[in-house]
């Protein structure tokens, strides 16, 4: 019952990872959503909250069914989540209705994994890429197709009048880019833009994203399982886990001092490219068993069941978000300015 | 002309290492028949893999690694295939052109295969119990009490946890990571001399596929397996191969032992390859070196060589000729350029700072 | 020099003319396709243009021709009462092309929308509809048919009616079916993010990808359909007579099995062989469809 008490309390503060910034584009607060499989309730997203400023690349990475994509989705409400916010520059989308949302959501434009799938087959390329010119009746829609066609390195006399099964998947890709840019959103949701795409070609859209990210100004949401790519792209990485937010910072600091154990653990299961790197993680804990069901999550910290340094404390207790210890007193004061490095541990890996 | 050129230097390759020869591929080609045409899809390959040795064949998607494995166990559907010439030998026996019958007895005791996705590989109504028994008892002749026995062994060989109850289960049961599991237990079941992994781990999540990956290292360590493993990503093999093969449109481009691949690597594909791949040492926002175009069509392949469309070093001639495989400096090493990378002089590059880029991080 | 070059510059021009043709119909249809095809024309035309074909008068009644065999005065024999049988079938054509484009579009609209708006919106529209096209389908179809002919007559246009009816829940799951499987295609959310109205959703996005199925299952339908009108027809509820129609043909030509065979087995054969081409066609479209999908 306690127990129960100080997770509401927690609850009701606001969470310690957000930040105060003038310049937050997009913020979500307590973010909860339920599918409903057979006659069970499954919460694919538990309580997440996470901020992204102007300009900046926040990287969402976890396992397959950790709910990072959903909350992507989440996001651009399709659909709803079950409770929370999602503050967009100073909207709260779970709050409108169907005509203000559709009008205000035009800010907010998403590109998905499958880049042929995202694609209608039966309409042209231009007629793909103009769509949004055309709900909102926009003016100079010929030119602005061209010129986001260029924008991502297709040719606008080659390619406009094709229709999508005539494209490679990067070249899909790359449509996909240029019709989520046509209607020149602020935050621009990715969710696994390269994980179906050659190694090759995957650069080029990495690179892609990046310069579009500069032409456009645009703020991005980075979901992917690939945690090389995500450090590549991302200024800030949340870690996911079960539905949960486990960590949340600089991609640095994240990726150079992982503060949580699961973080750790993914880390340490990357592959290695050089074969001469033969320290590996033999003193690192390596996780073992498998995701337990998202329908049956164990009680207190989640990640409990693997986790290496798992006490009594953390199944009786959900851990909550804090400011990672120790680096604030060690740090210059350079570093404390810019520190930001949260974590939901009991026990911290510092 | 080039043919019998290739299988020579093919030994070369195969005598450098340790254990006896295993396996030794020799010019195959593979073609498959599709609605768009005749697709080339593996040509002129030749390889070895030694007993206890570990050959990771890295390609994209397209590039012939998944039919070239699935040829080398004849499980090519025959309708489809157009043509299939080489010579496949295992253990020195010649068995390309074994019929279907004696092949069913090679596969199991002689060779196995893991493929990709974990869910489709097990059947979903038949129990573990079953489908792990079956070929111990086909192959190996044993009873039902014992093919359970060692099919309960087998589970427990492969870190399943609570083996005698999980036998009982039904694939659906099990989570991806134990079905991938269960799935190499069904292979090692009747001590396969050759173990082909297609992209094993492409399925799982990133902490699972070490799981399985270290599981098949340590397997393979303590059965002396040979292992051909199969992926499109260049790090599942760097530090578990012994040796790797690059394929690009159907054609081995470079194969070395893993080391000298890394540090000397000859062919641009496989530099290409290296630097498009995001590191998790590099900072954030490192522009990566992508490789411009895409992979090409197999169906009418160009007459010279296949990358040079995308080669930032390719010349005139690279395309109209096919470069054939050639002998590098270091032992086993060989390739198909051209103009292979390391050109301190005449391509004006700095030497250091190549090496540099490539044996540092 | 010209006489060097004029094979080869045919040749090549054949070969393009095959490319092009290539292009627009794709590869591997077969020649099984192209007759199937050809004998549809071959209907459809003469059910077009029966009143200005060069055939006798399909109702005149020539009591000296009764029972002629083929190649006799009659190119395909006479019937019972003399009538000209290549006349009646060319008629009869009509009345099968009618009614088999009538049922099949009545269906394929009311159905085909229905089906979409289900798999669109799912929930209890979904549910509700699909409870009650179940039972439709459940319920005998002949009685059901027959009680509609007894309620909206016997005319062309009724039976037309009554046959399309039955169609409706065949269509509504063919359309639910392959709206489901366009609705979870990430073409349909990205155009939600950009702010399409569910209207215009369903109309750019959805109805493209489903319309296409549908439309070659409804030549599979229309063969049926002309099954279905002789079986009415067998019964003496079609279209009146003496209008000419397939089904009614067969059913006067049982008479003469005994004296006669030809006066049943040509309508027959004729009604075989088209619902035989439109299931052919029909299937190949549909297979062609579904692989492009599955490409895509």
């Amino acid at each position: 019952m306690t127990d129960m008490n100080t997770e509401r309390q927690s609850d009701n503060q606001k969470p310690a990872q957000l930040r105060e910034r003038d310049d937050i584009v997009l913020r979500v607060e307590n973010l909860v959503v339920n599918f409903a499989v057979g006659k069970q309730t499954v919460q694919a997203v538990s309580n997440v909250s996470l901020d992204v400023a102007r300009g900046e690349t926040l990287g969402l990475v976890g396992e397959s069914g950790c709910g990072k994509s959903t909350v992507g989705r989440a996001i651009m409400q399709l659909p709803s989540p079950t409770s929370g916010e999602v503050i967009f520059k100073g909207q709260d989308l779970t709050r409108m209705s169907g005509e203000q949302l559709r009008q205000t959501r035009t800010g907010l434009q998403m590109i998905f994994q499958d880049p042929i799938s995202s694609l209608n087959p039966r309409r042209k390329v231009k007629d793909i890429i103009a769509e949004g010119l055309h709900i909102w009746r926009r003016p100079n829609q010929e030119a602005r197709v061209r010129e986001v066609m260029e924008a991502v390195g297709l040719d606008p006399d080659a390619a406009a009048d094709r229709r999508p099964h005539q494209f490679s998947g990067g070249q899909c890709q790359r449509i996909c880019i240029a019709r989520s840019l046509a209607l020149d959103p602020d935050v621009l949701i990715c969710d696994e833009p390269v994980s179906a795409l050659d190694v090759s070609v995957q650069a080029q859209i990495l690179n892609l994203l990046e310069d579009m990210k500069q032409r456009y100004q645009l703020t991005m949401v980075f979901v992917a399982h690939n945690l090389a790519v995500v450090k590549n792209i991302s200024d800030r990485v949340a870690v996911m886990y079960l539905g949960k937010l486990c960590e949340i910072g600089d991609t640095e600091a994240i990726y150079a001092r992982p503060a949580h154990p699961y973080t750790r653990a993914l880390l340490a299961s990357i592959p290695d490219i050089d074969p001469d790197s033969n320290l590996p993680p033999d003193h690192l804990p390596l996780l073992q068993g498998d995701l337990p069901s998202p329908a049956n999550p164990p009680s207190g910290c989640r990640f409990r069941t693997r986790c290496p340094h798992a006490q009594a404390l953390c199944a009786d207790r959900e851990p909550v978000m804090q400011a990672v210890p120790g680096e604030l007193t060690q740090g210059s004061l350079e570093q404390r300015s810019g520190k930001d490095h949260f974590v939901a541990c009991h026990f911290p890996l510092v | 002309m080039r043919q019998p050129d290739n299988s020579k230097a093919g030994t070369q390759q195969g005598d450098g290492l340790a254990g006896k020869e295993l396996l030794r591929v020799n010019n195959l080609t593979v073609r498959l028949n599709s609605t768009a045409g005749l697709v080339h899809a593996v040509e002129d390959v030749s390889f070895s893999v030694g007993e206890g040795e570990t050959l990771g064949i890295v390609g994209e998607s397209g590039s012939g690694k998944s039919v070239m494995a699935r040829s080398l166990m004849s499980l090519l559907p025959k309708r489809a295939t157009a043509l299939r010439q080489g010579s496949i030998r295992l253990s020195g026996r010649e068995i390309a052109s074994l019929t279907e019958r004696e092949l069913q007895k090679l596969r199991g005791p002689a060779m196995a295969m893991i493929f990709q996705d974990p869910m489709t590989a097990l059947n979903p109504v038949l129990r573990l119990s079953v489908q792990l028994s079956e070929p111990l008892q086909q192959h190996l002749g044993m009873n039902r009490q014992q093919a359970r026995m060692r099919a309960i062994e087998l589970l427990e060989a492969v870190g399943i946890p609570d083996a005698v109850n999980r036998i009982d289960q039904y694939p659906h049961q099990l989570s991806g990571g134990m079905r991938q599991r269960v799935v190499i237990a069904i292979a090692l079941s009747c001590n396969p001399g050759l173990l082909i992994a297609d992209e094993p781990t492409t399925a799982l999540d990133v902490t699972v596929q070490k799981q399985i990956l270290d599981l098949l290292s340590t397997l393979q360590r303590e059965r002396r397996m040979g292992m051909l493993l199969i992926t499109h990503d260049l790090g599942v093999v760097a530090s578990r191969a012994d040796n790797i093969a690059v394929m690009y449109a159907g054609r081995l481009v470079e194969i070395a032992p893993a080391r000298t691949l890394f540090k000397f690597m000859q062919h641009p594909y496989t530099e290409a390859l290296f630097n498009s791949i995001p590191r998790i040492s590099d900072p954030s926002h490192t522009r990566l070196q992508a490789i411009p175009g895409r992979p090409p069509q197999l169906v009418k392949p160009a007459p010279g060589c296949a990358f040079a469309p995308r080669c930032p070093y390719a010349q005139q001639r690279c395309h109209r000729e096919r470069p054939p495989m050639v002998k590098a400096d270091d032992a086993g090493h060989l390739h198909a350029c051209f103009y292979p990378v390391i050109r301190p002089v005449a391509a004006g590059v700095d030497p250091s700072a190549l090496m540099q880029k490539r044996s540092g991080q | 020099m010209l006489h060097k070059r004029t094979p080869q510059k045919i040749e090549s021009r054949a070969q393009n003319f095959a490319r092009a043709l290539q292009q627009v119909f794709g590869r591997g249809f077969g020649p099984g396709f192209w007759l199937a095809s050809f004998w549809l024309f071959v209907v459809a035309f003469c059910a077009l243009f029966a009143d200005w074909l060069p055939v006798r008068d399909p109702i005149d009644p020539v009591i000296a021709n009764r029972l002629n065999g083929p190649f006799t005065s009659n190119i395909l024999g006479a019937d019972g009462l003399g009538r000209d049988i290549l006349a009646r079938l060319v008629h009869g054509a009509r009345v099968s092309v009618v009614i088999g484009l009538t049922a099949v579009s009545i269906g394929m609209i009311i159905g085909g929308a229905l089906g979409v708006l289900a798999g669109y919106f799912r929930g209890h529209f979904e549910r509700a509809l699909m409870a009650v096209l179940d039972i439709i389908l459940a319920f005998p179809w002949l009685v059901l048919l027959l009680a509609l002919v007894a309620f909206i007559g016997q005319s062309l246009f009724a039976i037309s009616v009554a046959i399309g009816f039955l169609w409706i829940p065949a269509y509504a799951r063919v359309a639910r079916a392959n709206t489901l499987s366009v609705v979870q295609r990430e073409y349909v959310l990205a155009a939600k993010a950009m702010g399409a109205s569910t209207p215009r959703i369903l109309i750019r996005e959805v109805l493209p990808n489903v319309i296409l199925p549908v439309l070659a299952y409804g030549l599979v339908a229309m063969g049926l359909v002309i099954i279905v009108e002789s079986a009415l027809a067998f019964l003496g509820l079609s279209v009146e007579a003496p209008q000419p129609t397939w089904g009614g043909m067969i059913s006067e030509g049982k008479r003469h099995l005994a004296t006669a065979v030809h006066v049943a087995v040509i309508p027959s054969v004729t009604m075989f062989l088209t619902v035989l081409s439109l299931n052919f066609v029909g299937d190949r479209l549909r297979s062609r469809f579904d692989v492009r999908e599955s490409n895509l």
